[in-house]
C-alpha cells in the first residue's frame, strides 16, 4: 500500500511491521539499506505520521516503531476528501487535501500552498483527478475538482482559505500536530508513568490506594495532553459561534457574511501561523459514521427519514470527537451517569435542518382514528439499553425491561402534533388540511419532523433515544448497541448470500438458543433432517459454525454421541473482519496484475505531454485500453471503498 | 357382591360418568369420588370395595396422578372389550395401549414395561391386532419405531407433527407459501403504499405558503445538499438506488411510530384461516407463531411491541415491492448487499488456500476474471 510513497519509505515500514520496533542501525541491518538511506526513508515516514518515534532518555537511542492504523488510514483518503468536500465545501477539500499529501504542514505553508492551487486551477482542471489516480487510496471515487466554481479574482483567496481553514479546525477534522503524538500511546503510558515513579514513588508503589493514586494521576496527564491541542479548536470554536452569521448559513452561502468574526479569526490563525497541522482521523470517522449510519436507515426505513437522522447526527456529533472511548483516558464507572452524553433537542435539530428536505413525506398516514398510542411512541428512554449477551433477543429485552420501568414517562409535546392532525402524515383529507391552515408552518413542519425522529426511536436497532422532553424532546444516540446490531446486520447479509435464507434461519435459531443438539434443530427451523445436515455441514466447512461432540458413554460411537452445534459469535465477527482485510489485499494485488499488464499504456498515459490530454494526445486503440483499464480500476477501487465499510463498522465506528 | 354395593357401584359409576361429561379424560382421586356423595361419607372400606369391583370389571382404570393414585373412567363399551381378550398377555399389552391414548405406545416400550418374551409380546400383538382392537402407526419423530394406537384413534399432533406434516414428510412447499402468505399480510397491514402523485397533491397547498420546498422540487433540492452518503460510492455497480426508487413512484412507507394496528399472531392466523387457504389442515395460532420465529430469524419481519401486544410488521418497508408480487418471489426489489458479498473473494470456495505466488492469487484468479468482465 505504501509504494505510492515510493520504494523506499515502503521497505522500511514493511521491516518495521513484521519485526516491531526498530533502530536505525537494525533497520538498516534488515533491508541491506545503508544508514543514510534508512534515515532519508524515516523521515518520509515521520513526515506522514506513519511511524512513531522514541528516544531513550539515558541512552539516547531512538526507537522506530509503525503505526499500522495509520497506515490503514490512507484507503480512508478518498473518503475522507469526499466528506469533507460535502460537508466543508471546495476550499476546504483543497486544503485538506494538501495536508494529506503533506502528512502534516504549517498553516503558513498550507495557506501558501492553497494560493499556489487557487493561482494554477484554471489551467489544470484536471489536477486532482490525476492525483487520486496515482493514489492507490479510493481517491478515484472524488475525480477531479472540475466542480470547483472558479470564482472572481477580486475575492481574497487569502482569506477564503482562513475561512475554511478555521472551519476545519474548529470542527476537528484538522488539529495541531504536538510531540506526544509521534509517540505510541505505550510510550507515553510509560514515560508518565516512569516519570511520577521517579518523582513521587521512588521506592515504588505499596498499596491499593497508592495504586489508585497512581492511576488517577496518569489519566489525569495523559488526558491534559489530549487537552494541550483542543486550545487552537477552541477559541476558533467559540469566535465562529458568537459570531452573528451561524456556522451553517455561511457554509451553504460559500461566502463570508461576517467580516468581523473573519478578522477575528484570521487574527488567531495568524497568531498561530507556525503551529502544525495533521488531519484528525478520529474526528474523520465520526464523520464517516455519520454517512454510513445514514445510509443505514435510508435502507432499512426510507429516504427522508435518513436525511433527518443525518442533521440530528450532524448536530450530534459537534460533542463527539471520537467514535469510541479511549479505554487509556476514560474509565467506565467515571462515564456510568447516562445524563452526561451527549443529547440534542428536537429545537436544534430543527434549526439546523435543510430547507430543502420535505418532511411531510416518507411516512404512511393512516384513516383510522386511535391507530396510534401516543404515549408508547413518545415513550422517554432515559437509560440506554444494556449490551449483555452475544445475541440480539437479550439485548432488546434488556432495553424492554427499563422501559417497563418508568412506563409512566412521556414526552407530552407530541399530543400537541396530534391535535394537529399530524398522525394523518400526507394530510388525508381536505376538513384536516383546512385545520391545518391555521397553525404557523414551522410548527407543523417541526412536529412533521418529530415524526420521522420518533419511528428512528421505534427501530429494532435503536438509531435514537428518546430520552427527554425539553425543548420538543432531547435525543440521543447510544452508538455501542447500535453498531453491535449492524455487526449483526452486516454477518447476516453475508450468511444470507452465501448459504440463503436457510442457512440464515440456522445460524440465527443457533445464535439465539445457544447450543443446540442435531435433533432439536430441524424441528425449530421446520425444515427437512437431511437438508439440515447438508447446510450445517456446509457452513461448519466454511467456518461459520461450530459442532461439539459430547458422548453418552466410553465408546464414543458415533451412533452413542450428542452433536451439539453452536454459533461463536466473537469468533465469526473477527474471522469476518480478517477476511475483509484479506479480500482488499486482493483486491489490489488483482489491480496491481492489472497494471503490469498494462504498463506499457500506462506509461504512455502518464507522460507529461499526454498528462490530462489523453484523448487527443493517445492513438484510438491505445485510448480504448486506457479507458477499460479506468473502468477496471475504477471497479476495484470501488470495491475496495465498500470492503472498508465493513472494516469500518465491525473495527472503527 | 351384596345388592347394596351393586346398587353403589352402578350408582358411583353414573355420578362419575356425569361428573365428566365436559372432560372425558379427567382423573377421579379418592377425595374426588367422596365428594360424588354415592358413597356413605367416612365408609372408606365400602368405597374401597366398590373401586375394587369397578377397576376388575375395567370400568375404573387406575393411573398415576402427582398427588397419588386416581382413576380414569373407561366407557362401557370399552371395557366390554376386555372381555373378549384370550390371554393374560393381551390385556396387558392392550392396556398399556390403552393407557397411552393418542400418543400412541412404543413396542420396545411395552416389552420393557412387561417384561415379556419378544415371541409372547409379538404373539399378543398380533392376536389383538387381528381382532381388530390396535393398529400400528408411524410418527414422524422417529419413522423407524413401531408404534401401537387403539384401533380407529387418530394419532396424536406430535406423532403426526400437525400442519407441516403431509403423510409423515415434512411438506416444505405448504410451508414456505404460508410463509409468504404471512409476508404478505404482515406487509399488506403494517405498511403504507404510497402512489407517489398523491402525496405531493395534498401536501402543496399549504407548504409553499412558505417557501418551504414541495415534494416535486425537493428531487433537485435533495441533489444540491444531501447527497452525501450516495457520493461516497458514486462508481459503485450498486447504485441504480436512486433513479429506481423515483422510477417507481409507488413505494411502501413505514407508519408512523406508536402504531397500533400491527397485526398479532392471532390476526394473522384469524385472516389464514378466513383465507381457506389450509384446507383440511387446522392451523392454530401456535402454528403461526412457528412461521412468525421462522420469519423473524430470516430477518424478513421484526416484532413491535405495543405495551401488552406484540405485533409484526416487515422489515426495510420501502424496500419491499410495493404492489402485489408472485408468492415465490423475493421479498425486496434491492438485495442486502455489503462489501463482502459483491466481491468474488466473500464467496470463494478456495478463499483459504488463496495467498500471492500460491496456486490460486487474485493476478490469476478466474473469479476475478470473470467478474471483472
Amino acid at each position: 500500500m505504501l509504494v505510492l510513497y515510493g520504494q523506499l519509505p515502503s521497505r522500511i515500514f514493511a521491516d518495521l511491521l513484521t519485526r516491531g520496533r526498530s533502530t536505525v542501525a537494525q533497520l538498516a541491518q534488515h533491508t541491506s539499506l545503508n544508514q543514510r538511506q534508512v534515515r532519508h526513508g524515516i523521515a518520509v515516514l515521520i513526515q506522514l505520521n506513519l511511524i512513531f518515534h522514541f528516544t531513550d532518555q539515558d541512552s539516547g537511542i531512538t526507537y522506530y516503531d509503525a503505526n499500522p492504523h495509520a497506515a490503514y488510514n490512507l484507503v480512508r483518503t478518498g473518503k475522507i476528501l469526499d466528506m469533507v468536500r460535502e460537508k466543508y465545501g471546495s476550499d476546504a477539500y483543497t486544503l485538506v487535501n494538501e495536508v494529506l499529501i503533506q502528512g502534516h504542514t504549517k498553516i503558513s505553508d498550507l495557506i501558501a500552498a492553497f494560493k499556489k492551487v487557487r493561482i494554477a486551477e484554471p489551467h489544470t482542471v484536471n489536477g486532482v483527478s490525476q492525483n487520486g489516480h496515482h493514489h492507490s487510496n479510493g481517491n478515484g471515487v472524488s475525480n477531479g475538482t472540475s466542480d470547483i466554481k472558479v470564482r472572481d479574482e477580486d475575492v481574497d483567496t487569502e482569506d477564503q482559505a482562513y475561512d475554511s481553514l478555521s472551519q476545519l479546525i474548529a470542527a476537528g477534522i484538522l488539529e495541531p500536530l504536538t510531540l506526544a503524538m509521534y509517540q505510541s500511546p505505550q510510550d507515553l503510558r510509560s514515560t508518565i508513568e516512569q516519570d511520577f515513579l521517579a518523582n513521587h514513588y521512588p521506592t515504588g508503589i505499596r498499596g491499593a490506594k497508592q495504586t489508585a493514586e497512581f492511576d488517577k494521576y496518569v489519566r489525569e496527564k495523559l488526558r491534559e495532553f489530549h487537552l494541550e491541542n483542543t486550545k487552537l479548536k477552541n477559541d476558533l470554536e467559540f469566535e465562529l459561534e458568537n459570531g452573528a452569521g451561524s456556522k451553517r448559513r455561511k457554509l451553504t452561502n460559500g461566502d463570508t457574511a461576517n467580516t468581523l468574526t473573519n478578522d477575528r479569526v484570521k487574527s488567531i490563525l495568524l497568531e498561530n501561523r507556525d503551529t502544525v497541522l495533521r488531519v484528525n482521523y478520529d474526528k474523520c470517522v465520526v464523520e464517516l459514521r455519520n454517512l454510513k449510519l445514514e445510509r443505514y436507515v435510508e435502507d432499512l426505513i426510507g429516504d427522508t427519514t435518513a436525511k433527518v437522522y443525518a442533521t440530528l447526527l450532524d448536530v450530534l456529533s459537534r460533542k463527539i470527537s471520537r467514535c469510541q472511548v479511549d479505554r487509556l483516558i476514560e474509565v467506565e464507572d467515571e462515564n456510568d451517569d447516562a445524563s452526561t452524553g451527549p443529547r440534542v433537542t428536537a429545537q436544534e435539530i430543527f434549526e439546523h435542518l435543510n430547507p430543502s428536505i420535505d418532511v411531510s413525506v416518507g411516512l404512511g398516514m393512516l384513516h383510522e382514528d386511535g391507530a396510534i398510542d401516543i404515549r408508547h411512541a413518545e415513550k422517554i428512554r432515559r437509560f440506554p439499553p444494556q449490551l449483555k449477551g452475544s445475541t440480539l433477543k437479550e439485548t432488546l429485552q434488556e432495553g424492554e425491561e427499563i422501559v417497563e420501568s418508568d412506563d409512566e414517562d412521556y414526552d407530552p409535546s407530541g399530543e400537541a402534533a396530534a391535535n394537529f392532525g399530524l398522525y394523518g402524515q400526507n394530510g388525508s383529507d381536505e376538513i384536516k388540511m383546512q385545520a391545518d391552515d391555521s397553525v404557523p408552518i414551522g410548527t407543523k413542519r417541526l412536529h412533521q419532523m418529530r415524526q420521522h425522529l420518533l419511528i428512528l426511536a421505534e427501530s429494532k436497532e435503536g438509531f435514537l433515544r428518546h430520552c427527554g422532553s425539553r425543548d420538543f424532546g432531547e435525543w440521543t444516540v447510544d452508538f455501542e448497541p447500535l453498531m453491535q446490531h449492524l455487526k449483526f446486520l452486516e454477518l447476516d447479509t453475508l450468511i444470507e448470500n452465501r448459504f440463503g435464507r436457510r442457512g440464515l434461519r440456522l445460524t440465527r435459531i443457533l445464535r439465539e438458543k445457544g447450543k443446540i443438539d442435531d435433533k432439536t434443530l430441524p424441528s425449530l427451523a421446520l425444515m427437512k433432517k437431511p437438508d439440515v445436515h447438508v447446510k450445517m455441514a456446509e457452513m461448519e466447512m466454511a467456518g461459520f459454525l461450530d459442532v461439539q461432540e459430547v458422548p453418552r458413554d466410553n465408546n464414543r460411537a458415533a451412533a452413542r454421541t450428542i452433536f451439539f452445534w453452536f454459533f461463536d459469535l466473537e469468533r465469526t465477527l473477527q474471522r469476518t473482519l480478517d477476511n475483509t482485510y484479506k479480500s482488499m489485499v486482493r483486491c489490489l494485488q488483482r489491480l496491481d496484475v492489472e497494471r503490469r499488464k498494462k504498463a506499457s499504456v500506462l506509461s504512455v498515459a502518464e507522460r507529461k505531454d499526454v498528462q490530462g490530454m489523453e484523448e487527443e494526445k493517445l492513438r484510438g486503440d491505445i485510448y480504448n485500453e486506457y479507458v477499460q483499464f479506468l473502468d477496471l480500476e475504477k471497479k476495484l477501487l470501488g470495491q475496495i471503498g465498500k470492503l472498508d465499510d465493513i472494516v469500518a463498522v465491525f473495527r472503527d465506528f | 357382591m351384596d345388592e347394596q354395593t351393586s346398587i353403589l357401584k352402578n350408582q358411583l359409576y353414573a355420578a362419575c360418568e356425569d361428573a365428566c361429561r365436559d372432560n372425558p379424560e379427567r382423573f377421579f382421586s379418592q377425595e374426588d369420588l367422596m365428594a360424588l356423595d354415592v358413597v356413605p361419607p367416612k365408609d372408606v372400606k365400602k368405597l374401597l370395595q366398590i373401586i375394587q369391583i369397578l377397576t376388575r370389571e375395567r370400568l375404573f382404570a387406575p393411573v398415576h396422578f402427582h398427588s397419588g393414585l386416581a382413576w380414569r373412567l373407561r366407557p362401557e363399551a370399552e371395557a366390554a372389550k376386555y372381555k373378549h381378550l384370550t390371554s393374560e398377555d393381551q390385556v396387558l399389552v392392550y392396556e398399556i395401549i390403552d393407557a397411552a391414548g393418542a400418543e400412541g405406545a412404543w413396542q420396545q416400550d411395552i416389552k420393557k414395561r412387561l417384561n415379556l418374551q419378544d415371541n409372547a409380546l409379538r404373539k399378543a400383538l398380533k392376536e389383538l391386532e387381528t381382532k381388530r382392537f390396535i393398529q400400528q402407526f408411524t410418527t414422524v419423530e422417529n419413522m423407524s419405531k413401531k408404534m401401537w394406537i387403539k384401533f380407529g384413534m387418530q394419532p396424536s399432533a406430535r406423532a403426526t407433527g400437525g400442519p407441516w406434516y403431509t403423510d409423515q414428510y415434512l411438506d416444505e412447499a405448504f410451508i414456505d407459501t404460508l410463509q409468504a402468505v404471512v409476508v404478505r399480510i404482515i406487509k399488506d397491514r403494517g405498511s403504507y403504499r404510497s402512489t407517489g402523485e398523491r402525496g405531493a397533491r395534498s401536501v402543496s397547498p399549504v407548504l409553499p405558503k412558505k417557501g418551504i420546498i414541495r415534494g416535486g422540487q425537493s428531487e433537485a433540492a435533495m441533489k444540491s445538499k444531501k447527497r452525501a452518503a450516495d457520493a461516497i460510492s458514486k462508481d459503485d455497480v450498486s447504485r441504480p438506488t436512486a433513479p429506481a426508487f423515483k422510477a417507481r413512484g409507488t413505494v411502501r412507507l413505514p407508519l408512523p411510530a406508536g402504531y397500533t394496528g400491527y397485526p398479532t399472531a392471532e390476526e394473522i392466523t384469524a385472516e389464514i384461516v378466513s383465507m381457506h387457504i389450509a384446507k383440511g389442515q387446522p392451523l392454530k395460532t401456535e402454528h403461526v407463531q412457528e412461521l412468525l420465529d421462522i420469519l423473524i430469524w430470516e430477518n424478513r419481519i421484526e416484532e413491535v411491541k405495543t405495551g401488552d401486544r406484540v405485533g409484526y410488521r416487515a422489515v426495510r418497508v420501502s424496500k419491499q415491492h410495493p404492489d402485489m408480487v408472485k408468492l415465490d418471489s423475493e421479498d425486496f426489489w434491492e438485495p442486502r448487499i455489503n462489501g463482502l458479498t459483491t466481491v468474488p473473494c466473500g464467496k470463494c470456495p478456495v478463499f483459504e488456500l488463496c495467498e500471492e505466488g500460491g496456486p490460486v492469487w487474485a493476478g490469476g484468479c478466474e473469479y476475478f476474471d470473470k467478474w471483472l468482465l
